[in-house]
């Protein structure tokens, strides 16, 4: 968890352009709520000002669920830029994650 | 929950055989297991008990984590059952809920996913039952044991809470050590089914057994199934109490001069056993019996492992029997198979399929001995003492023959493959030298609840039929039932 301004983004060459997060949730429960705040969190460090996070309550919205065949829960899909990558989890393996993405803490 | 000394109430899965052994189907809103091995009819008993279900009015979702919807839709289609008429209609869904294995996992997550798809679907058709097909698949997604154990119990409590009856099924490997990978699934659930498929003797056979089932009785015998046209079907044929009917009144055996020496015939719901060696006669008896009766307007299975129908029919016109009107009239039904063809349990479903849809009076069978070429003794013995078991549940009187070696007075080989304690009556037919020529008799070896001649009688095979002693050839036209006597047991 360090918080370094010197963090460069790569991923792959690069990509500049805007993130979009699709973001499953149950509810009001405990992991979801943990996954968004992580996310958040994740996304003002690493991609201020260039992510938009669209929430789906799959309680509510199941049709939407259905779609994107998700099971579990949380689930975060990236949506752009492609290709899609999928994570399951509330997140809290920031490591992971950022490997996911393709958002590497540059360290020297 | 339910009240000790009363009866929980139950889903009937009209599966035959299983509502039986369950003692009247599934616990209702409960969770029932079935585990087993890969091939062993997981899939098929969760269909089967959704679509009798969805049949019945009863709507269900199928979810399935493993193979693909239009997979399972084929599945159905195999055993006859119309799955897409059944999902357009609303009374099916088919959820395909298929990890894919490519996501990553970064920290705690749930089934809460899943459990919105399918709680939607169940609210859209108002279901009442839910099949997940394998819990094993979903379970794998977790690789800590805690966490995938409390996902189980919160899918479990689930589908409690919507007093949903459904089937969890779960793939076991015998390789895989302590009998089932997810022991506490057992405990979890109400009613534990398993499910087994092995292979002894090169034969493959399945075995199904109840492992427990809160709140109720049920069998506890390992019972035979086969996955058949139609879907599983068991034989719970090994019940601690007989259930057979008394045998009845007497059915003429088609001949006169037999029927004085059986003090009316044979008596119907009962065992016959024609023995003798070779030509000696005992079709031809068998088929006077299944022409009278079949004249007389009764309903004749004749099992045949010897011959095709057609040759049977065309034997049988040389000896002045014509089983061609019998087969025209609808009332008897010839089902011909080589014993070798399938094993023992499939040969049985066979007949059972046949005994249900015909509803036969009598049945015969020709060969005891040629069923030892299902595979073994014990085979054939399993396929006659559960056939004759049933025929004898369902009141039919059941005529078969047995070919032995020569050795005439061998009384192994007279009772055919050691079933003796089910056959009432043994009817022995051999041929004796006298005077440079072969003559033929007939012999009343036992009857069981009655009187019967204790001489033997000579017999021959003439163009219009059988004679026996003095009396004219050919078929009797006595008619059936009119002989209370010598019916006292």
């Amino acid at each position: 968890m360090r918080h370094t301004s010197k963090t460069k983004l790569q991923r792959g060459q690069a990509w500049r352009g805007h993130y979009r997060f699709r973001l499953f949730m149950a509810g009001k429960g405990p992991n979801s709520q943990q996954a968004l705040g992580n996310l958040r969190r994740l996304c003002q460090e690493f991609l201020p000002g260039r992510y938009t996070i669209e929430t789906v309550d799959v309680v509510k919205d199941f049709d939407a669920a259905v779609k994107d065949n998700i099971l579990v829960t949380p689930a975060l899909i990236l949506v752009q830029p492609l290709p899609r990558v999928t994570i399951l989890g509330n997140l809290s393996n920031r490591q992971k994650v950022l490997l996911a993405l393709g958002l590497t803490e540059a360290s020297s | 929950m339910h009240v000790r000394g009363r009866p929980i109430p139950k889903v009937p899965t009209r599966i035959s055989g299983l509502d039986e052994v369950l003692e009247g189907g599934l616990p209702r809103g409960r969770t029932t297991l079935i585990s087993g091995g890969p091939g062993s009819g997981k899939t098929v008993l969760g269909l089967q008990f959704l679509c009798s279900g969805a049949l019945a009015g009863e709507a269900g979702v199928f979810v399935t984590l493993e193979e693909r919807a239009k997979a399972i839709r084929q599945n159905a289609r195999a055993m006859g059952w119309n799955l897409e008429k059944l999902e357009k209609a609303g009374k099916v869904v088919i959820v395909e809920a298929r990890m894919f294995g490519g996501e990553v996992l970064a920290g705690e997550f749930d089934i809460q996913g899943l459990l919105a798809i399918v709680g939607g679907h169940i609210k859209k058709i108002g279901a009442r039952r839910v099949v997940v097909d394998a819990l094993d698949v979903l379970l794998r997604v977790f690789r800590d044991p805690l966490q995938e154990r409390n996902e189980l119990y919160r899918l479990h409590e689930w589908l409690i809470d919507r007093g949903l009856t459904n089937i969890l099924t779960a793939k076991t490997h015998r390789e895989a050590g302590p009998a089932l990978q997810y022991e506490y699934l057992d405990f979890m659930a109400d009613c534990v089914i398993r499910l087994d498929h092995r292979v002894i003797g090169q034969v493959a056979t399945r075995r199904l057994r109840v492992i427990k089932y809160r709140g109720s009785g049920f069998g506890t015998n390992e019972y035979p199934y086969v996955i058949g046209g139609h879907g599983l079907v068991l034989f719970p044929l090994t019940k601690a109490e007989l259930a057979h009917q008394a045998l009845g009144p007497k059915v003429s055996s088609g001949l006169f001069g037999l029927d004085a020496m059986l003090d009316g015939g044979y008596r119907s719901a009962s065992c016959v056993l024609i023995t003798g060696t070779s030509g000696t006669g005992k079709t031809t008896l068998t088929s006077t019996f299944i022409e009278a009766a079949c004249r007389r307007g009764q309903r004749v299975l004749a099992l045949s492992f010897e011959e095709s129908r057609a040759a049977m029919v065309h034997a049988m016109l040389s000896a002045g029997i014509d089983l061609r009107p019998a087969l025209r009239a609808g009332r008897l039904l010839v089902q011909t198979a080589l014993p070798e063809a399938m094993g023992s349990d499939d040969h049985l479903i066979r007949a059972l399929q046949a005994i249900d849809a015909f509803q036969p009076d009598h049945v015969t069978l020709d060969a005891v001995s040629a069923c030892v070429r299902m595979g073994s003794e014990q085979a054939a013995f399993d396929y006659l003492m559960r056939l004759v078991s049933i025929l004898k549940e369902r009141g039919i009187t059941c005529v078969m023959t047995n070919q032995i070696t020569g050795l005439v007075g061998s009384d192994e080989e007279l009772s055919g493959i050691g079933f003796s304690s089910v056959v009432d009556a043994v009817i022995q037919l051999r041929f004796v030298e006298a005077d440079q020529a072969i003559n033929r008799e007939i012999l009343i070896v036992k009857s069981r609840g009655s009187a019967h001649s204790n001489r033997r009688q000579a017999f021959s095979i003439t163009s219009m039929g059988i004679q026996i002693g003095n009396n004219p050839p050919g078929p009797t036209l006595r008619r059936q039932g009119n002989g209370g006597k010598g019916g006292a047991e």
